[in-house]
């Protein structure tokens, strides 16, 4: 077995290098900034964790709502939907238009997608989405 | 890999059948939701039909990526499994929401769609049987994998709600627990193999190993996956959550975990090992073997599956118990064949063959078996709550009590036995000569002693319903009051005395399903000497 190693050419890295340097030069220019122009009023509340807008007191430990899993285990199958669209929609832009293939391609993408419809159905049925 | 795809018509067949029941099972309409069991049969039937229609037999379907291993292996596994799912399907109707359906239907309670499980009960069984027709066609590493666990996942919801006791919710925590222990094992062998080999395609695989041998990894690989697997098929050493299981889940569920976990790890080890063929080893009388070392470990898997199996049913007082050892034990009596592997062409010596012929008998008999402890309650006197039957004494006099139940349990234990007219006496014969062909003598006498074994917990469930008395100061079990339990016991019992009349074919068809050029060792000459070239390097790259 011979195992070849992309990563002898260094340059093809030089774009991901200037996204990195970017996103540190971005943050730093941000809380710089922030450091240097902004008010500041510090106050129990302001200082506090950041929860989403939840009030962080308490412990962590307690039971939630099963709704919460719920919601995200129907969050997960979208996301799922989704990750599996880009490569479809990738690479169905290169098939032949109008073709045999893309008939075929269309209809397996619309069955998958049918397929998270049918997950939907079932929540709504189940009553996820249900809060009372 | 994409060409294959054409090929999975009953898995297909079987999804959309889920996705209809997923909806219809959640009806407000309660004669709607008493549908679901009806879809799925109608799925059922029809994966059936477009498993013996458009599964491509070897030759059909020549793959650009090489020929997959054992190409006759899908159409009979696929025909098998959608056959058996749809025989086990009665047993399985009513399990769950059957006390909230009766509330219903009395008006005392509205439809609540959180707590019914119809929906999900009938889609998870679904769910499972496409699972294992995927076992069957897999080609490769990650495909199996995924098949395995869409094979195990839905069962372990399957047992959480197959009853509203804690035990079996006990039950499906440490099913899952010790399912996920098995998974991650396979799943480190699968890696192994992949390392030691640099492919997840089985026939590229078994390319590699024929050429090149077997290297450490690759077969400290093997051996992790056949451990892993055989917590599938409740082998010693991973057999230790079956008693448990069996007893916490519904009988009607523990009938359906005696075939479809265990049928998908057999598949499974038949495939794994096919990679590696059964020409590697020095062998015995007829020179060909699984290579040592794992000929050696799934020897001892042999010999201690059946025989811790048989010795502890022994020790058991619960039915259900005695029916979870027992089917440790048969898991036991399979791998003896297949530690005789493919044999020498003749359908005789063929333990593949015989693993799939016993998959098939002991699918039907089983059932019958569970089918009985599943059809019948003993109300309590004190609460007036109702439990399936699951003591012997539960069994006393039961044909002339319940003469269907009786009978269907004594037919169905006397062939889970191997007595001789019945189909588990076909089904065990090939057993025999697949493993004295390949010379595995001392594993046949073990194999020998445990029927013998066998025989003293089996008779106890003859003896019990047919010969004893009913007892005067205890109630007669009565039946739960799903008819088709009753029903899918009588058909067990049929199929197990009707199929011995084309239990000559049903072989030929496991013979041919099971027949791969690779994994036959070359016929010797006659100096005793096997050719020296493998008939792998005759095959065109």
């Amino acid at each position: 077995m011979t195992t070849a190693l992309a990563a002898t050419d260094l340059g093809s890295y030089l774009p991901i290098f200037l996204i990195v340097m970017m996103a540190i030069t971005f943050a730093a220019i941000n809380i710089g900034a922030s450091l240097l122009l902004g008010p500041r009023r510090p106050g129990e509340t302001k200082g506090g964790t950041y929860e989403s807008g939840m009030n962080p007191v308490g412990t962590a430990r307690k039971r939630f709502n099963v709704r919460f899993y719920l919601i995200a285990m129907t969050f997960l199958v979208f996301d799922v939907e989704i990750i599996f669209l880009f490569p479809w929609a990738a690479t169905f832009s290169n098939l032949e238009p109008m073709g045999e293939n893309a008939a075929v391609w269309l209809a397996r993408i619309g069955f998958f997608l049918f397929t998270t419809v049918v997950m939907y159905v079932y929540g709504v049925r189940k009553g996820v989405f249900k809060f009372d | 890999m994409i060409e294959r795809l054409a090929f999975l018509w009953p898995e297909i067949a079987l999804f959309i059948t889920t996705c209809v029941v997923m909806v219809v099972g959640l009806s407000r309409s309660t004669g709607v939701r008493r549908l679901s069991a009806l879809i799925t049969a109608v799925g059922l039937a029809a994966a059936l039909v477009l498993a013996v229609a458009t599964t491509p037999k070897a030759g059909q379907f020549a793959p650009a990526d090489g020929q997959t291993l054992f190409p006759d292996l899908p159409v009979f596994a696929k025909t098998l499994f959608a056959a058996v799912g749809l025989l086990l399907l009665p047993l399985l109707v009513g399990t769950v929401d059957r006390d909230d359906e009766r509330e219903i239907a009395a008006g005392r309670r509205a439809f609540d769609p959180l707590r019914s499980n119809r929906a999900e009960f009938y889609a998870f069984y679904l769910f499972s049987l496409t699972g294992l027709m995927l076992c069957a066609s897999a080609s490769d590493l990650v495909w199996l994998f995924l098949a395995l666990e869409l094979t195990s996942l839905p069962t372990y919801v399957m047992v959480a709600i197959s009853s509203r006791r804690h035990r079996a919710q006990e039950a499906a925590v440490k099913y899952f627990f010790l399912g996920a222990l098995g998974a991650a094992c396979f799943l480190m062998g699968f890696a192994f193999i992949y390392g030691g080999t640099g492919t997840t395609r089985l026939n590229v695989i078994a390319d590699v190993f024929a050429a090149s041998g077997i290297n450490p990894i690759a077969l400290a690989g093997l051996v992790l996956a056949v451990v892993g697997l055989a917590f599938k098929i409740a082998a010693v050493p991973m057999h230790f959550y079956t008693p448990d299981v069996y007893q916490g889940a519904s009988p009607s569920v523990a009938g359906m975990l005696a075939f479809v976990p265990k049928a998908a790890g057999f598949v499974s080890l038949i495939l794994v090992l096919g990679t590696v063929g059964w020409t590697h080893g020095p062998g015995g009388e007829s020179g060909h073997s699984l290579p040592e070392s794992l000929r050696v470990i799934l020897w001892v898997m042999a010999a201690l599956t059946m025989t811790v199996g048989n010795v502890l049913a022994l020790l058991q007082s619960s039915v259900r118990r005695v029916l979870a050892y027992s089917s440790v034990a048969h898991s036991g009596y399979m791998l003896v064949a297949l530690v005789a592997g493919p044999g020498d062409g003749s359908a005789a010596s063929n333990g593949l063959a015989a693993v799939l012929f016993y998959l098939l008998a002991y699918g039907v008999m089983n059932l019958g078996a569970f089918a009985v402890l599943a059809s019948l309650v003993r109300r309590n006197p004190k609460d007036g709550s109702a439990d399936e039957i699951d003591s012997f004494d539960d069994l006393r006099g039961l044909c002339a009590t319940r003469p269907f139940h009786g009978w269907t349990l004594v037919v169905c234990a006397l062939s889970l036995l191997g007595f001789p007219p019945l189909l588990g006496f076909f089904a065990k014969v090939p057993l025999f000569t697949s493993g004295i062909a390949a010379g595995e003598y001392t594993l046949v006498v073990i194999l020998g002693l445990n029927s013998a074994i066998a025989a003293f917990y089996y008779l106890r469930l003859v003896q019990m319903p047919l010969l004893e008395k009913p007892d005067p100061t205890t109630p007669v079990p009565e039946p739960v009051g799903v008819p088709s339990r009753t029903a899918a016991g009588l058909l067990s019992a049929a199929g197990a005395v009707v199929l011995i009349a084309v239990a000559g074919s049903l072989f030929d068809q496991a013979h041919r399903a099971s027949r791969d050029p690779r994994t036959v060792a070359p016929a010797r000459d006659a100096a005793g000497e096997p050719p020296a070239a493998p008939p792998i390097a005759a095959r065109p790259e």
